[in-house]
């Protein structure tokens, strides 16, 4: 091998090992570094135990949920054993109620870490329901918003600036 | 542009037997076609996969019954312009924007109408009509929009790939579209970016047994002018109501067998 | 017949710059769809009423002119008309390249952009959109089986059962893409049988009109003269298509106003929709097709090249005005769910929708034109498209057994 290829090749090593140590500590993935292999932080569950076994889960929960989907949205089939909605009343993180919120909340912490991206939650809601929710339209605490539509509406109900 | 180098062929015609492709055009040929071959290999094997999978997903036991056919009757003589308690209430169930511009969703909105040549007004609710014939079904690529087997028509927000052609194809405007990312969504409305939504006639409050939202609001604000219920059962209100009262559906010319009747128009 | 084809050289500094242009072009098209993308559509002028915007007029505009460029290689493979054989793979080429373009904008242009795989593996066949997927990818398939058996001796022996294939195939595609308005019965532009076939008739103006742009931009960055003869019968041809384009455009409106619940749409398509009617009657009827019919059917102007690059880019441009018209001025109308009765709501309902398209749109549309572009030089230089010689094509050969020579 030539010194040059050598030298590419260290280079790229270096470069690698670096951004590598960069990403861990600025990105917002939580790692706990035991032994050789870094692993997520994952904050965890409320109540005793998941409906399958942790293992289980870990390798199937994406087949899991995307069956149940199906039966839930075009059957009408509700609260069955794989609800994504009882999935979060458990696992939304005890300090932020979410499962997404900060790097160490659940669903987010494996998923940054295994850099899959959550499609989940562009549309499903990432905090559980508030129990104490009642039929009142003043009342309600969550509604969904957009940034820049909530933004255009705060200047159309500015009032006029003088000529 | 430099000219081309003066022909091999003397005859100058395009039909000349003594043309032959130059030896770096075939070797070019030949990659092309062993590329193109594997490239469309490789693009058509995980769809193969994929087909499996997609067609191996049968949907289960339906908690949603065929033998219901869930529908609204709109009294819209029981309406008055300025109010609209069930839009309000449509919005605060679902997490929709209080005061929707043109990009913000609205489920329900209040029409009022002024009959051009006579003069007589009205108001009404105008919301997805739960056809029995739905034209955005027909025309959803995906099958993301489909009628459930109550006649809820819904939009499956996994599918929808936001094409908007259901928006095309419906003749009451009732569909939007998710023009930004949002947030805080309701746990029993996912609503999100990209996709397409519609009044789903509380559809997670009529799997509970319990009532749309805007009826509730209308019956609360004192006007009890939206009644729902099962249309197959006689014994409901709702079937009661039609069979004694004269009720239209909106562009009825249509056929589409609608699930939301109006009655004072 | 063997056909002697010459790649494009390709190394002045007019194609790099050509190319550069159109590559930096392309690369802001991208950059919008990724804007698009991660912001949402709430950066465009699209909102609940104007659902298809800017991106579609391009985008059907080019799938349209895809389908009626491959109609050269088509009247000389299935029609008989073997003097365009010659230029029937660059005729290929054009389809490909313009249905990539379209395809690129309608795909980057959709809500979901990354559920594509979905809409591969999920299709409701009661859509039509549903069936364009397949006939749009299976097209492109079947152009480059066709391009094959054209351009590689051994298998022009096929090329008459590929050409067949891929008109029948170009017709149902077409046909596919009117209907895709043609069969919505809620809006009251739509709802028309006509649109079908009122679409393979643009698709033949709007496709030549781009063929003979590029045959005649080859032409004279390659130093080939064109053969006067074929020059004229394109632009004869063309003047077939533009007339009968303007006839369907005639009948569609005609029959229109003969139905009183149509009277609203066309007084705000002939007479008080704004732009749409500026557009309809300057864009698609004065610019689009009388005075290209003027420029074409007049003895002297035909045979000036200027006049005919004129000619094309207006059917072009009245093209564009068409479909604009046809795909917005449709939304901005607003759907008559009361007719007779004054509308008013807080989504629009009983008004004209105003639509301001912004610039994502527009980088997003002319990033696909620039695609095409792109794909046709570089195709040009390499692979042989380009006939040896354009001063002189064959005859026409009538297939007559007395008559039969080697073809």
């Amino acid at each position: 091998m030539s010194l040059a290829r050598l030298f590419c090749h260290a280079a790229l090593l270096l470069v690698l090992a670096l951004s590598a140590t960069a990403q861990a500590s600025e990105s917002g993935v939580a790692q706990a570094t035991t032994g050789r292999v870094a692993k997520p932080i994952i904050e965890p569950a409320r109540g005793d135990k998941c409906v399958e076994p942790a293992q289980d889960m870990r390798r199937n929960h994406m087949e899991y949920l995307k069956h149940q989907r199906d039966d839930t949205m075009r059957g009408g089939i509700r609260g069955a054993k794989y609800s994504l909605k009882t999935c979060i009343e458990c696992h939304a993180s005890q300090t932020t109620n979410s499962v997404t919120a900060a790097p160490t909340n659940f669903c987010i912490s494996c998923h940054s870490f295994a850099a899959v991206k959550v499609d989940c939650f562009e549309c499903h809601a990432t905090q559980p329901a508030s129990k104490s929710v009642s039929f009142m339209p003043l009342g309600h605490p969550t509604q969904a918003h957009g940034v820049l539509s909530n933004l255009r509406r705060q200047f159309q109900n500015l009032a006029p600036l003088k000529p | 542009m430099k000219p081309e180098s003066p022909t091999p062929c003397a005859c100058g015609k395009n039909a000349c037997d003594e043309t032959r492709p130059q030896p770096e055009q075939n070797s070019r040929r030949n990659f092309l076609g062993i590329a193109a071959a594997g490239m469309a290999g490789i693009m058509l094997a995980p769809g193969v996969r994929l087909i499996e999978i997609a067609q191996a997903a049968t949907p289960a036991a339906a908690g949603a019954s065929p033998k219901v056919r869930w529908g609204m009757l709109i009294d819209s003589s029981k309406c008055t312009p300025g109010c609209n308690a069930c839009v309000v209430g449509c919005q605060t169930e679902n997490g929709l924007p209080t005061q929707p511009g043109p990009t913000d969703t609205q489920y329900i909105r209040k029409i009022d109408i002024k009959e051009v040549r006579t003069g007589k007004t009205a108001s009404l609710p105008m919301m997805c009509q739960h056809c029995a014939e739905p034209p955005c079904v027909d025309v959803c690529p995906t099958g993301a929009s489909f009628k459930r087997a109550d006649g809820i028509v819904l939009v499956d927000k996994h599918t929808c790939i936001g094409c908007r052609y259901c928006m095309m194809a419906c003749p009451y405007k009732a569909r939007s579209f998710v023009h930004e990312p949002l947030t805080h969504q309701k746990p029993d409305v996912p609503r999100g970016v990209g996709t397409v939504e519609s009044c789903t006639m509380c559809v997670h409050r009529v799997d509970r047994g319990e009532q749309p939202a805007c009826m509730v609001a209308c019956a609360a604000a004192g006007y009890n002018a939206i009644v729902f219920g099962d249309l197959n059962d006689p014994a409901s209100e709702i079937s009661k109501r039609v069979a004694q009262f004269s009720t239209k559906q909106i562009r009825e010319d249509l056929k589409l067998n609608t699930g939301v009747r109006y009655q004072g128009l | 017949m063997r056909l002697a084809l010459r790649q494009l050289e390709g190394r002045s500094a007019g194609y790099y710059l050509l190319l550069a242009a159109l590559i930096a072009l392309t690369a802001l098209g991208l950059g919008a769809a990724w804007a698009m993308e991660h912001h949402g559509h709430i950066i465009t002028g699209m909102n609940n009423q104007i659902v298809w915007g800017l991106p579609h007029v391009f985008a059907v505009f080019l799938v349209v002119a895809a389908s009626g460029a491959l109609n050269i290689a088509s009247m000389s493979s299935v029609f008989g008309k073997t003097s365009y054989k010659p230029l029937a793979p660059l005729s290929g080429l054009l389809a490909i390249a313009l249905l990539l373009g379209g395809l690129a904008v309608l795909m980057l242009d959709l809500g979901r952009a990354d559920r594509l795989i979905v809409a591969m593996t999920h299709y409701n066949f009661k859509s039509i959109f549903a069936w364009n997927v397949i006939l749009y990818s299976g097209f492109m398939g079947l152009v480059v089986a066709y391009l094959w058996t054209m351009m590689e001796a051994r298998m022009n022996k096929f090329s008459g059962q590929a050409g067949l294939a891929a008109f029948i195939w170009r017709l149902l595609l077409t046909t596919g893409t009117g209907s895709i308005f043609g069969f919505l019965v809620g809006r009251q532009a739509f709802g028309s049988a006509l649109l079908g076939p009122m679409f393979i008739v643009f698709s033949l103006s709007y496709g030549l009109a781009v063929f003979m742009l590029i045959l005649f931009a080859i032409s004279k960055g390659s130093q080939r003269a064109l053969d006067p003869a074929m020059q004229d019968r394109l632009a004869r041809l063309l003047a077939i298509f533009v007339s009968s384009a303007a006839y369907f455009v005639l009948v569609y409106h005609l029959t229109n106003l003969y139905f009183a619940k149509q009277h609203g749409l066309e007084r705000f398509v002939l007479i008080d929709g704004g732009i749409y009617t500026n557009l309809f009657w300057l864009g698609q009827i004065g610019l689009g097709s009388v005075l290209p019919l003027v420029l074409l059917l007049n003895p002297s102007s035909r045979q000036s090249r200027t006049a005919l690059v004129i000619a094309a880019l207006l059917v072009i441009a009245g093209g564009m005005a068409q479909m604009y018209v046809t795909i917005i001025g449709s939304q901005a109308y607003p759907i008559e769910i009361f007719p007779d009765y004054q509308v008013s709501s807080s989504f629009g309902d009983g008004v004209v929708a105003p639509y301001t398209p912004r610039l994502p749109e527009l980088l997003l549309g002319l990033g696909g034109f620039a695609m095409v572009g792109v794909i046709v030089l570089l195709a040009l230089k390499w692979l042989a498209f380009i006939p040896q010689r354009l001063d002189s094509f064959p005859s026409d050969q009538l297939k007559h057994p007395a008559t039969q020579s080697n073809t």
